[in-house]
């Protein structure tokens, strides 16, 4: 496993690049991808929170300065939103490759019910692993997008406790939710 | 109990992180927080609805400088009950509808916080930015008025507006209502500040100036960044009906139009420029 960060020596913000490659490790050995080379560049032009990835050659993660800020403190650095972030994206690559996920669209096609179903799978298992989670943050953000009904927290605590779920019965559960708005 | 608080002694908890405008604007990301293309153009809708992929992280940082904003308005209000004396400074009536405020201003911040902990939020998530407080910390209750009342609580009826539609296309009744039911105040805040304003001035038309263009002021320093505009490229739209309810008249509308875009067009202009500095960097430092 080898770990980079781009850059190393921030200039818009007070970042850390070994802080975010420290964070990296550990979560890539938490989730058993230590047979992945992971690189991490970060755009610090904007504050904006996007995270993005592709999996060439490796598991190479895109981030606007945003998704690793203190909210609190603008321009530095937040341990927890940066394992948020990163951790979202690594277990998001993990399942494109570990398998179960072969049936599910490219991240930009990806609809918003299925991105945010997504997210709370993601959230639920970092939770697991440790991570601090505002639940409430990813139950509105799901409501968002399924609707703000029984139907929807039902399917919210579904997916957020869930583990082994595969693409088809994420999205089942998503859609299921959905429909009955 | 002294008099014309200053900003800084704000008193806040360990919650809290106060910023100034200030420091907002030394931050040089600012100028970069749109999507744009490799000509520097934007490129997106940036109106704040669901259809916005960051749309619920959005409104929950929108809705927590609503929380903050209300805080201070209601510091503000109180401050203009204490801060003159009453008849020879400012009317009693004018305390009254001050009080008044108060009463609503505290009522709104306990609706946001509940509003906060319902979009998973929590009470000083993000930094809070001090630039509502300072337009109320002018010595003339006229300013007062039109920095506050006009400016700040305009800027809460185009806010309010946002969140309601928001609410109403997300689905999600809790968030309709409540920005609904505060918007209602927010215009009868507004309004006052208006009749207030002209009342006040009625024959002093130099006094009356110097307040509006104080109010200008704050109005594009609200607008910093393009944040707020009639165009769908700001996260924030024009409320340009409730502002009329609120006695606005379409004049003064027109001119708040106008200094947002001109915030809106400057921030476009920034961001264009600073690309081309980037883009001709990277030629220079390929070439090199």
């Amino acid at each position: 496993m080898a770990i980079s960060v781009t850059p190393q020596i921030f200039n818009y913000v007070s970042f850390d690049s070994g802080l975010i490659a420290s964070i990296a490790t550990e979560l890539v050995e938490s989730l058993g991808m230590n047979e992945y080379n992971v690189t991490i560049t970060v755009d610090e032009t904007t504050p904006l929170a996007r995270t993005t990835y592709n999996l060439d050659d490796g598991i190479n993660i895109f981030s606007d300065s945003g998704a690793f800020e203190d909210t609190r403190k603008p321009r530095q650095q937040s341990e927890l939103a940066t394992a948020t972030s990163l951790g979202r994206v690594l277990l998001r690559a993990r399942d494109r490759l570990v398998g179960g996920f072969g049936e599910a669209p490219p991240d930009k096609e990806l609809s918003l019910a299925q991105v945010a179903a997504w997210e709370t799978y993601s959230m639920g298992r970092l939770e697991r692993l440790g991570v601090l989670v505002n639940q409430q943050r990813w139950r509105y953000n799901f409501r968002n997008r399924h609707g703000f009904t029984d139907a929807a927290d039902a399917a919210f605590e579904a997916i957020f406790n869930s583990d082994g779920l595969t693409w088809g019965e994420l999205d089942s559960i998503s859609s299921t939710a959905s429909m009955q708005t | 109990m002294r008099k014309f608080f200053p900003v800084d002694d704000l008193a806040r908890d360990e919650r809290f992180n106060k910023v100034t405008m200030r420091d907002r604007m030394r931050d040089p990301r600012t100028a970069l927080t749109s999507d744009t293309d490799s000509s520097g153009k934007r490129t997106s809708n940036f109106r704040l609805t669901p259809e916005r992929r960051d749309a619920s992280d959005g409104a929950r940082g929108l809705m927590h400088g609503i929380f903050v904003g209300e805080i201070q308005a209601l510091e503000g209000a109180g401050r203009t009950c204490w801060d003159f004396e009453t008849g020879t400074e400012a009317p009693f009536a004018l305390k009254l509808d001050m009080a008044r405020q108060c009463w609503d201003e505290a009522r709104h911040v306990e609706i946001s916080v509940k509003l906060s902990d319902w979009m998973g939020s929590e009470i000083g998530q993000y930094a809070e930015n001090t630039v509502l407080f300072e337009a109320a910390c002018s010595t003339d209750p006229v300013l007062r008025l039109a920095g506050v009342n006009r400016a700040l609580e305009g800027l809460a009826i185009d806010v309010f507006t946002t969140m309601k539609e928001f609410g109403n296309l997300a689905g999600d009744p809790y968030l309709e209502f409540c920005e609904d039911w505060m918007l209602a105040d927010e215009v009868t805040h507004v309004k006052m500040g208006s009749d207030w304003l002209r009342k006040i001035t009625e024959n002093d038309p130099e006094r009356r100036k110097k307040a509006l263009e104080f109010q200008s002021v704050v109005d594009k320093l609200f607008s910093y960044g393009g944040t707020r505009s009639d165009s769908h490229e700001s996260p924030i739209g024009l409320a340009r009906r409730f502002r009329e309810l609120a006695g606005f008249t379409d004049d003064e509308v027109e001119v708040i139009a106008d200094v947002s875009m001109q915030a809106l067009n400057e921030r476009k202009e920034a961001v264009a420029k600073m690309l081309a500095a980037a883009e001709q960097f990277a030629d220079s430092s390929a070439n090199a």
